[in-house]
């Protein structure tokens, strides 16, 4: 392929564990647009096996749509001859199986924390922890069948700052060597080694006889510092050469592309990465979340630092019966407006796992589809929060960080049938704090912009500006207690043909004032004395509103978000909200 | 999009796949005639092991250990054998816990592991080896009606069919589970619940199918030894009319079921397999158009698990009651018609 040739249409294959999205971006004029996609089951599964089934079915489509050629037989026509074939093709992938792992380490809360936060970054799979915490009664033996038993992808040892403590991680890893040294050759697992500096030669001596090993920079090299990067870096790596490379069909795909095959979670943080700094202000964050059926991806820039975790255990689709295994169904429950018997929700759970690409025909449902989003992006942002250095931003202890914009996306809550109920999911399941303008990833385009900016950056950067997102609204989240129904804050809204608005929130209630997509108004913010807009506590000002599929929101109902313990009242101000953000 | 599958086919060219969970042994050749005991492939189970901390229980250095071995490796030893003593006034020995080889010394520690256990995995389903897989199985082709499942309990069996249901929308009950079930496959309608499958655990049928399984009960299923297969799903569902009909056409006959079940990642499904005494089955076609006409069925409420056939292609959206805008299918379910989402339909093959 000639590499000096200008790239004026690119196509893009997005492999997600249910779905395979395929987007066609071409230059129109001097700006790159998003032209066609097109939708379809990835085939990763029996009875195909081959995700290059979907790819293929979805280019036809796009055939058909747009009257083009693009294949040739089986094969993507690239470079492109007039109307025939595309520039580039890039394929992103979240569809294949997560790393499994053990992690091994001294202390929970110190080493084996950081080798956590290390191992969410990518697609992985915590399956034991190895410690000598608990007890044990011969904890060489335990962590020896963990290890043979389990038979991992890889076994992540920390522990020991440089220069400190020796004979514990000696221990663990001869258990290590012992539980592997028991497995076939063809199943052992890599070893990744990021503990104690002085350790590295025994280890690669003890560990390197009977499996590969890969040794990087301590996660802890003293009390006070975290370094995940090299870790971080080599799981990726590892996941790419095992899982995204090793996928049925991929080849084919990789035939046509100039470029490597990268994660989605990595192509939709380079995204956020983009929109943080395009909006420039170091005292917010910018945040995504992509909510996928079998994992959530969060991503969020701070400072101009970026931080991507891949929650496996949190997918819509095979994430929720677990978590109500473990934590009790209560949580999901509570976010119905209407009676509904638990076994019937746990047999929608159980029938969303067998059939994840289905969606709701009945409110009942759709309610219950909205509760899992919710608790699945409260449990993401939890679990995520913990790994972010929010030094330097606006926060309110003990709430989220001040985030604009948020991005969301991800099949389960792009598809939600009214962008109100959107929306409404999105401020329970997030819960921003001062002032937010919310994007939706309607055509799924995200990921595939953060892949084709590797690429052609000019091309990502001019589709993002020509709204490739779609805009919910500006939100104002008052952070603040009042009485329900009392006024929180009063609001000046001079619109861009100079007309104007006074109104006033109140408490308890979700307030929504028309401002269009495209559309920006000023916005003189006046909020009671106890309450903050993100502008500190009972501190007006000027901001400029875009506006969105819904408008320009005040969520008064006050953060954390409290949810009435009496159910018929729950379940009448679930209804109340609902009605507010349009049914 | 694709309109995924099932496959209830009452005479079909079947295929089954049938891999060891380890790499193993295949004892089978292409062309090879197999009966449902028939081991295809043998492979050994990890073995329990224990780490003898020696050093530690008779209280010496690692380095003296040696001096009070009492066995080598590579030595068979019984539960209780001792393995090392310390003489003198402490007189402090150590015994091997389980019968077993002592396979490691090191660092004043002994490994024992105990005997491994074989694997045997069976041919489950009669019929014709066509393709070995080395080192995990083979594939076996066998004509007869095949049924894929949705849920299953992860065992297998081999037996007779017996229908104890008069309908597809009748729950299996307790008094259907009597003596002329012993042994057999016992094939329900809606659902299964505790006293029904208490029942059948003491009658020792070999398998049980039904429509839909209670959430509640799916641990204990896990539990139970032989398979439980769900054909529609979680909850109270009744069969769907096509699988009902098929399996009580199949009723006394022998049939293989299969309730493995892996939703992603190699994702596996439950299956029945009858075989037939015949020359040629009807090619399963799953690239074969959506037409009125086509056999479907409807995956979410309020039509779960309904099976039925096509009788308009709408252009254009419709709305459903969420309020979402999607194409779709008119579906006759046996004289009442709703229109069904192409997302929420499956093609019955």
């Amino acid at each position: 392929m000639d590499e000096t040739r200008p790239i004026e249409s690119i196509l893009v294959a997005d492999c997600g564990t249910v779905v395979t999205k395929l987007l066609l971006l071409e230059r129109v004029e001097t700006s790159y647009r998003f032209v066609a996609q097109a939708e379809t089951l990835t085939t990763i599964n029996p009875p195909w096996g081959d995700v290059s089934v979907g790819v293929i079915e979805a280019i036809e489509e796009i055939e058909q749509v747009t009257g083009r050629t693009l294949l040739s037989g089986s094969n993507l026509i690239t470079p492109r001859e007039g109307l025939t074939g595309v520039d580039a093709f890039v394929v992103i992938l979240s569809a294949p199986e997560p790393l499994r792992l053990i992690l091994a380490g001294l202390v929970r809360e110190v080493s084996l924390e950081s080798a956590r936060r290390a191992a969410i970054a990518t697609y992985s799979r915590i399956e034991a922890v190895l410690s000598r915490e608990g007890r044990l009664q011969s904890p060489e033996e335990t962590w020896a069948r963990t290890v043979r038993d389990l038979a991992p992808d890889v076994i992540f040892l920390v522990g020991g700052v440089d220069g400190g403590a020796t004979r514990p991680v000696m221990e663990l890893a001869d258990a290590i060597a012992l539980g592997t040294s028991m497995m076939e050759e063809s199943r052992r697992p890599h070893i990744l080694y990021a503990g104690n500096d002085k350790l590295r030669p025994h280890i690669t001596k003890l560990l390197g006889e009977i499996t590969g090993v890969v040794v990087v920079d301590n996660v802890h090299p003293d009390a006070d510092t975290e370094h995940l990067g090299p870790a971080q870096e080599t799981l990726e790596r590892i996941y790419i050469d095992e899982r995204l490379s090793a996928t049925p069909g991929v080849e084919l795909l990789t035939t046509w592309s100039r470029m490597p095959l990268t994660p989605t979670a990595k192509a939709f943080g380079d995204v956020i990465e983009y929109l943080w700094t395009r909006e420039g202000n170091p005292e917010r964050g910018a945040l995504g979340v992509d909510v996928g059926a079998a994992s959530t991806t969060v991503a969020a820039t701070f400072q101009g630092r970026l931080f991507v975790s891949v929650h496996g255990e949190h997918g819509t689709a095979y994430g929720p019966r677990l978590r109500v295994e473990q934590e009790g169904i209560a949580g999901l429950m509570r976010w119905l407006p209407e009676e509904m018997e638990e076994d019937d929700v746990l047999a929608l759970l159980y029938n969303r796992e067998l059939r994840p690409w289905t969606i709701p025909q009945e409110p009942r449902e759709l309610w219950v589809e909205q509760a899992i989003i919710r608790e699945t992006l409260r449990s993401a942002l939890k679990s995520a929060s913990a790994t972010w250095d929010v030094r330097g931003v606006r926060q309110v202890p003990g709430l989220m960080p001040q985030l604009d914009p948020i991005l969301v996306s991800g099949g389960g809550i792009v598809h939600l049938p009214r962008p109100g109920q959107t929306l409404l999911t999105v401020l329970d399941g997030l819960e921003p704090v001062g002032i937010s303008t919310v994007f939706l990833d309607v055509n799924r385009t995200a990921p595939a912009l953060g892949a084709i900016a590797k690429l052609k950056p000019l091309a990502a950067t001019s589709a993002l500006e020509a709204g490739a997102l779609v805009s919910l609204g500006t939100i104002i989240s008052p952070v603040g207690k009042a009485r329900q129904g009392e006024p929180i804050m009063r609001m000046k809204i001079t619109y861009e043909d100079s007309s104007t608005l006074d109104v006033e929130a109140r408490y308890g209630e979700i307030e929504i004032w028309p401002l269009l997509p495209g559309q920006r108004a000023k916005l003189e913010i006046r909020p009671q004395r106890r309450f903050d807009v993100g502008l500190g506590p009972g501190r007006g000002g000027k901001v400029e509103a875009l506006g969105g599929l819904v408008g320009l929101v005040v969520d008064g109902r006050g953060r954390p978000l409290d949810l009435p313990d009496d159910l018929e009242q729950r379940r009448k101000r679930l209804r109340r909200w609902i009605w507010d953000v349009g049914g | 999009m694709f309109l995924p599958y099932s496959i209830v086919n009452p005479l079909t060219l079947v295929r089954i796949v049938r891999e060891l969970p380890r790499p193993g042994q295949v004892s089978v050749m292409e062309g090879d005639t197999l009966e449902p005991l028939h081991i295809v492939a043998q492979t050994t189970l990890p073995p329990n092991f224990s780490v003898i901390n020696i050093a530690q229980e008779l209280a010496v250095p690692p380095k003296k250990v040696k001096q009070a071995l009492k066995v080598e490796v590579g030595d068979v030893v019984r539960k209780g054998h001792v393995v090392a003593a310390r003489g003198g006034l402490s007189n402090r020995v150590c015994t091997a816990p389980f019968n077993g080889t002592i396979t490691g010394f090191g660092r004043g520690r002994l490994l024992l592991e105990a005997q491994p256990q074989m694997l045997n995995l069976t041919a489950l389903v009669p019929g014709r080896v066509t393709q070995v897989l080395p080192n995990k199985g083979a594939i076996i082709e066998t004509l007869g009606a095949f049924i894929e499942g949705i849920w299953g309990n992860g065992k297998e069996s081999y037996g007779v069919l017996r229908v104890v249901v008069r309908a597809a929308r009748h729950p299996i009950r307790p008094k259907h589970i009597d003596a002329s079930v012993q042994g057999a496959i016992v094939v329900g309608g809606a659902r299964l619940d505790e006293e029904t499958l208490t029942q059948a655990i003491e009658m020792q049928v070999r398998g049980i199918i039904v429509g839909g399984i209670p959430p509640a009960l799916l641990p204990r299923l896990s539990e139970v030894d032989f398979p439980i297969i769900a054909t529609e799903g979680i909850g109270n569902i009744p069969m769907s009319d096509v699988t009902f009909k098929l399996l009580r056409s199949l009723d006394g006959r022998e049939a293989a079921i299969c309730g493995q079940l892996r939703t992603r990642w190699g994702a596996l499904r439950p299956y029945i397999v009858v075989p037939m005494p015949a020359q040629k089955g009807s090619p399963i076609d799953p690239e074969s158009p959506l037409q009125i006409g086509t056999r479907v069925r409807a995956l979410r409420a309020p039509n779960l698990g309904s099976s039925g056939e096509i009788s308009d292609l709408p252009t254009g959206l419709i709305h459903l009651e969420t309020g979402a805008r999607l194409p779709g299918a008119q579906v006759n379910f046996g004289g009442e018609v709703a229109f069904v989402p192409f997302v929420n339909l499956e093609r019955l093959l």
